[in-house]
């Protein structure tokens, strides 16, 4: 009956057989065609044969890096709050309103940005960034009216990187022993003094693979992006501009590929493009993931 | 739980330096400060959750939520039943890949590949939606020929949430207790008996609580459908019919123009499908918090 066994365990091979499935779909899909280094080069423009997506990965890094910066700083304030400074009773009713901003779909996030928040952006916080903070680099004017751009993008994405850095900060808060706590306090320091000394050093290991996996959350955020930032195929030329990102770009090219414009070559560059974002989100997600120590907390299911 | 917030220090002897009164006001600003920063999770969720039913609801009807003329481009129903028809088969074959696979990985599989296993079902939950999309495109819909179709749409959603329910799964069986299980196989049963009669009465709930947050990600997800599907102005008549998706209809009238009457249809949309997950995230929520309480009770 051994046999039997090893059928009843075949299943088990579901999550690895679509990974890999995922892999030779897309080498397939590339069909093998050699754009040289002419891919990482700056030009995209179809037409005249160029398949350069710097500008996209370039748009990538610009949006997911301070998105992952902002989350970060955020989600460790708000962990550690949840963790030491507030009472118990309000922790188990504000936690949740960071679990749920996990819950929202992409396309709802993108159209509430695009028709309420974009607004705002462009009539009134980028014209203030522009009277009083104009001597930052990137931050001078000119604005565009409508809102849409790296800013708002980058806003969008913290976001959406939030709940997930700040779950697996406050996991690994939790994870500090109560002895800890108790001793660095016994010995006179203050709550912050042991968050600071004692909580975080312990917790980096969490810490890290938050801020990988954040990161690898708005690298690979499509949807929303795709709404908001503008679609442009050229560098931004400061935060107020438009840009696009790598995702993105493929969302938008397919949905003109399906429209029946799709050349085989279009389909090979996406699928290759597909690759790169594919390769940096496999990439960050392993160093994310072994960085914790046990990757089956009831906490990190939700993600 | 570990909740329970850190005993207070105001009882800390002052002895009245400037260091120490630093200290300690620092602490207590920084104790004020961080709490704060909730508000940037909270805002935003409300102004989002009020926009969107201010957008949707005044013009939301009983005739725009279940009129499934071809004529009409004002209504939802036939978006809603195609997502209806989508999610049921998606769900169904994301159980049916998940549970079995989450079972066979708990029960079967040695930890070394086990650990394999897990990995690649987290590396898959970390994978960008728009590349499970382009998979699915190829394969489905130019490789396999089935075109941009229900059935397509399906497949591909199902290979989305498949990890979720896995990782669920694969979690409620291991976290049987040990003496249970030792008991059950000790006292002769086989794996399929302690399976079935024994390890998924426990894991129930929880394999619940997989699936409905399975279906959460999967109702709200764009790239995936948008790429394998399009929009028709029928309910699928066979499986190779065009479907539309609420969030695909979303993008389309998004993508298509900022007429205001298109943009109000696609916030009704977005309405119905904030409902619809954060109405799951709420029974997620019931359910693992019955399920905690009922675990300590028996077996604490």
């Amino acid at each position: 009956m051994r046999w039997l066994r090893w059928v009843a365990a075949l299943p088990a091979l579901a999550p690895a057989a679509i990974l890999i499935g995922i892999l030779v779909a897309l080498v397939g899909a590339t069909s093998f065609t050699n754009f040289g280094w002419g891919f990482f080069g700056f030009h995209w423009d179809p037409p005249t044969d160029q398949w350069g997506i710097m500008v996209f990965l370039i748009g990538s890094f610009l949006t997911a890096v301070p998105a992952l910066v902002f989350s970060m700083l955020i989600g460790i304030g708000i962990a550690v709050a949840s963790a030491t400074y507030l009472p118990g009773y309000l922790t188990r009713i504000l936690d949740p309103f960071v679990d749920l901003l996990a819950g929202i779909p992409s396309v709802v996030y993108g159209i509430w940005a695009f028709v309420i928040v974009a607004p705002v952006f462009g009539s009134v916080l980028e014209p203030w960034l522009v009277m009083h903070v104009a001597f930052i680099p990137g931050f001078g004017p000119p604005t565009r009216t409508d809102g849409l751009g790296v800013l708002i993008s980058i806003f969008i994405l913290t976001l959406m990187a939030l709940p997930i850095t700040t779950l697996l900060i406050r996991d690994a808060l939790r994870s500090v022993p109560r002895d800890l706590w108790e001793s660095g306090l016994a010995l006179g320091a203050t709550r912050w003094e042991v968050v600071r000394r004692v909580a975080i050093p312990y917790g980096r290991r969490g810490i890290f693979s938050a801020a990988f996996l954040g990161f690898g959350r708005a690298f690979g955020e499509t949807v929303a992006v795709a709404m908001v930032l503008g679609a442009a195929t050229n560098l931004p030329k400061n935060v107020y501009d438009t840009g696009n990102t790598v995702a993105a770009q493929m969302f938008e090219l397919l949905d003109s590929a399906i429209g029946g414009t799709g050349s085989p070559q279009i389909l090979a560059a996406l699928a290759e493009m597909a690759l790169v974002l594919l390769g940096i989100s496999l990439v960050v997600n392993v160093l994310g993931r072994r960085l914790i120590a046990s990757l089956y907390t009831e906490q990190v299911q939700g993600l | 739980m570990e909740n329970a917030s850190v005993p207070s220090v105001d009882n800390i002897r002052f002895d009245g330096s400037a260091r120490t009164r630093w200290r300690l006001g620092f602490d207590r600003v920084i104790g004020w400060l961080l709490p704060l920063l909730f508000l940037v999770a909270i805002l935003p969720i409300l102004s989002l959750v009020y926009y969107v039913s201010a957008r949707a609801l005044p013009t939301l009807s009983w005739t725009v939520l279940t009129s499934t003329s071809p004529y009409r481009t004002d209504a939802l129903g036939v978006p809603i039943i195609g997502t209806f028809e989508v999610m049921l088969l998606a769900t169904l074959l994301a159980v049916l890949f998940g549970l079995f696979g989450g079972i066979a990985t708990a029960e079967f599989l040695s930890d070394r590949v086990a650990g394999w296993v897990r990995m690649s079902a987290n590396l898959l939950v970390g994978t960008p939606s728009i590349i499970i999309g382009y998979f699915g495109y190829f394969t489905f819909v130019l490789y396999f020929g089935w075109g941009l179709s229900y059935i397509a749409g399906v497949f591909t959603l199902s290979f989305f949430m498949t990890p979720y329910v896995f990782r669920t799964a694969d979690l409620a069986f291991t976290s049987v207790p040990r003496h249970i299980r030792e008991a059950a196989l000790g006292s002769g049963a086989k794996p399929s008996q302690y399976i079935l009669k024994v390890g998924t009465p426990i894991a129930f709930p929880q394999i619940l609580t997989g699936v409905f947050l399975a279906m959460a990600i999967g109702v709200g997800e764009t790239a995936p459908i948008v790429l394998t599907t399009q929009p028709g102005v029928l309910v699928p008549q066979t499986v190779y019919s065009p479907v539309t998706f609420l969030t695909q209809l979303i993008w389309e009238n998004f993508a298509q123009s900022q007429s205001s009457g298109l943009q109000v249809l696609a916030f009704q949309a977005a309405f119905l499908i904030m409902v619809v997950v954060i109405a799951l995230n709420i029974v997620v929520r019931l359910i693992s918090s019955r399920y905690r309480k009922r675990l300590e009770g028996l077996y604490a």
